[in-house]
Parts: structure tokens; sequence; C-alpha cells
């Protein structure tokens, strides 16, 4: 199971990796606002350019990120795409705002240049998402995640179930493996090929019960311990991955800043005061009427 | 057993005994949605992860299960490290917060009490709440951040809502029946005023 998680437990030693949380932190939310804000591929693609260095100097473990990237794309690409296609094929001229049409079967039935734009350009912007998010993964551990949320302002209780969620992971899949063992032990027929979909919508309320009993029952032990150690008695506390800035944590932060700054005008000037009259942009040029 | 009041019901008493437990829900929500779930369709999945904020909800409260839900399903974005879906977190959250509110209609899993009428209110309640959460919050969220026609977000939506409301009949019912039961019988001691 650990060799399917993205997430690092341990730091890792690339530049990205040394970084501060509170950096990271910051960082993913900035670039996460700059991806939602726009429909513009020429906005977008520089962003992606940046992600896809930062992930490759980090030196990754190459075959989930793949196996994820091929789900995206059968999922959102090529299903999502269709959908699309098939249900609504004039939606590339309300996104777009031009219609030349390719093909045409019947009334209803079509593929226009600019849906076949609109789909893509759609498509490249969860690409976007996703590497964001994959940069983010690889570059933060769940303690340093709490630790950073916390310094960005969050109160600390939330941190600290966020951290304390990472940190029953490994436990509780300890004992999905022993609960599933001592089930196949016993003769319940588990394997996904030989089994039926109903009948394993059954076997799931045989492995599900005993496994939330036990991490349930674990509640009360946890929080005791966390009471008897002064847990929420102070308002503030320290993370044990907190570090103090580095010079590479500022140069890093101004570039944030920057960017920071950038979505603002964007958002402000672009999105707000001079809204484009369709969403997406297109090389044909319908923006300017 | 003490009354308690309507608010104090729905906000879960927040010590530290509540943090835990949607600590502990939230870990159990990410890896059952990463590792228990069968895709059926696009960004629809038939996972056993939806049963768990009926729990917390059941012992803590809705909002309790509504934080669950929210924390869970950004565990189960990092772990499963297929990008944030922020639309689908948003709608799963607010989905907790229906699926959540057992102690509400007098369902108290803890003491032992779900009959058959609790039974049918909490599938209504999945019903509804999965209408108001996949059919109105999350496609207005993904038409907001991905430009996507309404329409077909919207049939999305449906399916990943039959998908959960399934689950949350199939198995969740038996489940709390079961959990009932096993609190019933631990729970013959009267508490003393």
């Amino acid at each position: 199971m650990n060799n399917r998680l993205l997430i690092n437990y341990s730091p890792g030693s690339t530049p990205i990796h040394k970084l501060n949380g509170a950096t990271k932190v910051f960082g993913f939310l900035i670039i996460t606002v700059y991806i939602i804000m726009t429909f513009d591929v020429r906005v977008m693609l520089p962003m992606l350019i940046l992600c896809s260095i930062g992930i490759v100097s980090m030196k990754p473990n190459w075959k989930p990120i793949l196996l994820i990237l091929s789900f995206l794309f059968v999922m959102a690409g090529v299903v999502g795409s269709l959908m699309i296609i098939l249900i609504r094929p004039t939606s590339g001229y309300t996104h777009t705002g031009g219609e030349t049409i390719l093909i045409q079967w019947t009334n209803h039935f079509f593929i226009s240049k600019e849906l076949i734009w609109y789909v893509s350009a759609m498509f490249f912007k969860r690409i976007c998402s996703l590497s964001t998010a994959i940069l983010f993964i690889l570059a933060i551990t769940p303690s340093e995640l709490a630790a950073g949320f916390n310094k960005l302002g969050m109160p600390y209780k939330i941190c600290t179930v966020i951290s304390l969620a990472f940190r029953t992971i490994p436990d509780i899949a300890r004992d999905y493996i022993d609960i599933k063992n001592s089930l196949m032990m016993r003769g319940v027929e588990l394997d996904s090929r030989k089994a039926s979909l109903g009948k394993r919508l059954k076997q799931t309320v045989f492995i599900l019960s005993p496994l939330i009993m036990t991490s349930f029952g674990r509640i009360g032990t946890i929080a005791n311990a966390m009471d008897l150690r002064g847990f929420s008695k102070h308002k503030q506390r320290t993370w044990y991955s907190e570090r103090d800035p580095t010079a590479a944590d500022w140069v890093a932060r101004a570039i944030i800043l920057l960017v920071a700054a950038f979505c603002v005008y964007y958002i402000v000037y672009i999105r707000i005061m001079n809204p484009p009259p369709f969403s997406y942009w297109t090389p044909w040029g319908y923006w300017n009427g | 057993m003490k009354k308690r009041s309507f608010g104090q019901m729905f906000l879960g008493k927040w010590n530290t005994m509540t943090l835990v437990a949607v600590a502990v829900g939230a870990a159990l929500f990410g890896v059952l949605m990463v590792f228990g779930s069968i895709p059926i369709f696009t960004n629809t999945y038939l996972t056993s992860a939806m049963i768990i904020p009926v729990i917390v909800g059941g012992l803590f409260g809705p909002i309790p299960a509504f934080a669950t839900m929210l924390i869970g399903n950004f565990v189960a974005d990092l772990i499963g490290g297929w990008g944030f879906w922020f639309d689908w977190s948003i709608g799963n959250g607010v989905l907790g917060l229906f699926i959540g509110a057992l102690p509400l209609y007098g369902a108290r899993i803890d003491e032992g009490i779900f009959t058959v009428t609790h039974a049918i209110i909490y599938t209504a309640c999945c019903i509804v709440g999965n209408a108001i959460a996949f059919g109105i919050v999350t496609p207005v969220m993904t038409s907001i951040f991905y430009a996507a026609d309404l329409e077909i977000t919207f049939i999305q939506a449906f399916a990943g809502g039959i998908a959960n409301t399934a689950v949350l009949v199939i198995v969740g019912i038996p489940l709390l029946f079961l959990f009932a039961n096993r609190f019933k019988k631990r729970s013959n001691l009267k508490e003393e005023d």
C-alpha cells in the first residue's frame, strides 16, 4: 500500500523539499487561485511549465504519477469530452463565440473547430490543476502541512486534526490488511475478479464494521493521552517541523508575492472590470468582437 | 438520558475527543476513498468511504460530520494525488451535513437507539442531501471553476448522487443497526445526575 501513496512522510533533499512549510502552503494556495481564475491557455501555459520544472527537479517516483495522469486522461479527457460533444455540441459557441463546423452528421450532432478548442482547453485546465497538486503533494510532508497552515493563520486545532489524520493512515492500513487476511483465512472471497459487484458491496460491510470499530475504539485513548499532555490549554503551540525561513524561502516568497499581485490585477482588471465576452480565449480572435 | 438542545446537537461538543474523532474519521474516509472505491463513471465512485461521516455524525453531530467529510476529501486528494477537486469536496461537505444529522431526529448510535423510523428518515436525508449537494452545490461550483455547462456537470453529479445514495442506504443502514446493537449491549448502566 505504501508504494501507492504519493505523499512523503519524511522530507526529501532537493531545493524545493527544503523550503519552509509556510512557503509551500502559501505558494500552493496562490497557484491554485491562479489556475482557477483564468480560462486563457496563454495565461495557464507558463504556470504549467513552471510546475513541470518543479516536479522534475524533485526527482519523484514516476510510476504513480503516470498512473494518475493516464487515469485523468481517460476520465476527464476522453469520457468528459465525449459527453460534451454528444450532449451539448453548441457549447463550443457559447464559450468561445464562434462556430466553424468541421463535420456535421445531423442538426444536433456536429463537431466545430471551436468545440474542439473548448474541450481541449478545459482538459488543459484540469492538467494544470493536477500538476500543481502533484507538485504540492510531492513537496510537502503532513507535519509541514499542518505547521504551514498554522503559520498562515488557521486555528491550530484544525491543523492538529489534519496532521493527526495523516498520522493515523498507516495504522488504518495495517488494521485493514489484518482484517482482510483474517477474512480470507475464513474463506470469504475478496478477489474482485471472482466476486460480483453486489457480493463485494456486501463484503465491504464485513470489512468495514471491524475496521470502524477498532479505529473509533482508539479515539478515547488518543484523546485522553492528548488531554493529559495539556492539549488545547494554550492559545498557541509550536510545531516539530517548524523551521526558520532561509534565504531560499525569502526568494520563493517574493516570487509568490509577485504572482499574487498578478492574480489580483487579473481578477480585478480583466475578470471584473473588463470581462471578456466569452470565457475561453481562442486563437481566432472572437475576444475583440 | 440527558436532553440536549438543538443547537448543541447541531454543533456537537468540540473537545479533544471530537477533534480526534474527526481526525480518525477523515483518515478512514481518505483511505477508503483511495483504496476502497470502484470507479463507475467520470468522477463517480461506488465508495464505502461515505459511511464514515454517518458514523461520526451519529456519535458526534452534523458539524463534526461536515468537518470529517471536508478534511477527509482533502486527505484523499493528497494521498491519492489526483489533484484537488474543490467543487466535489464542497459538495461532499454539504452531503456530510445531511447524512450526519442522525442525532437531530433522535437516532443515538452511542446509546443504542436506531429504529426502523430512524432508518426511513435517514434514507430521506440521504436522498435530499445528495440532491442538494450534487444537484445544486457541485454543478454550480464546477461551472464557476471550469466554465463547464450546467447540463453536463449535472449529469455527472447525478450519477455521483445515485451511487452515493445506493452505498449510504445499502451498506449504511445495516451498519447503523449493527453499531446501535453493539452500543446497546454496553450501555445497560444508567447515568446518575
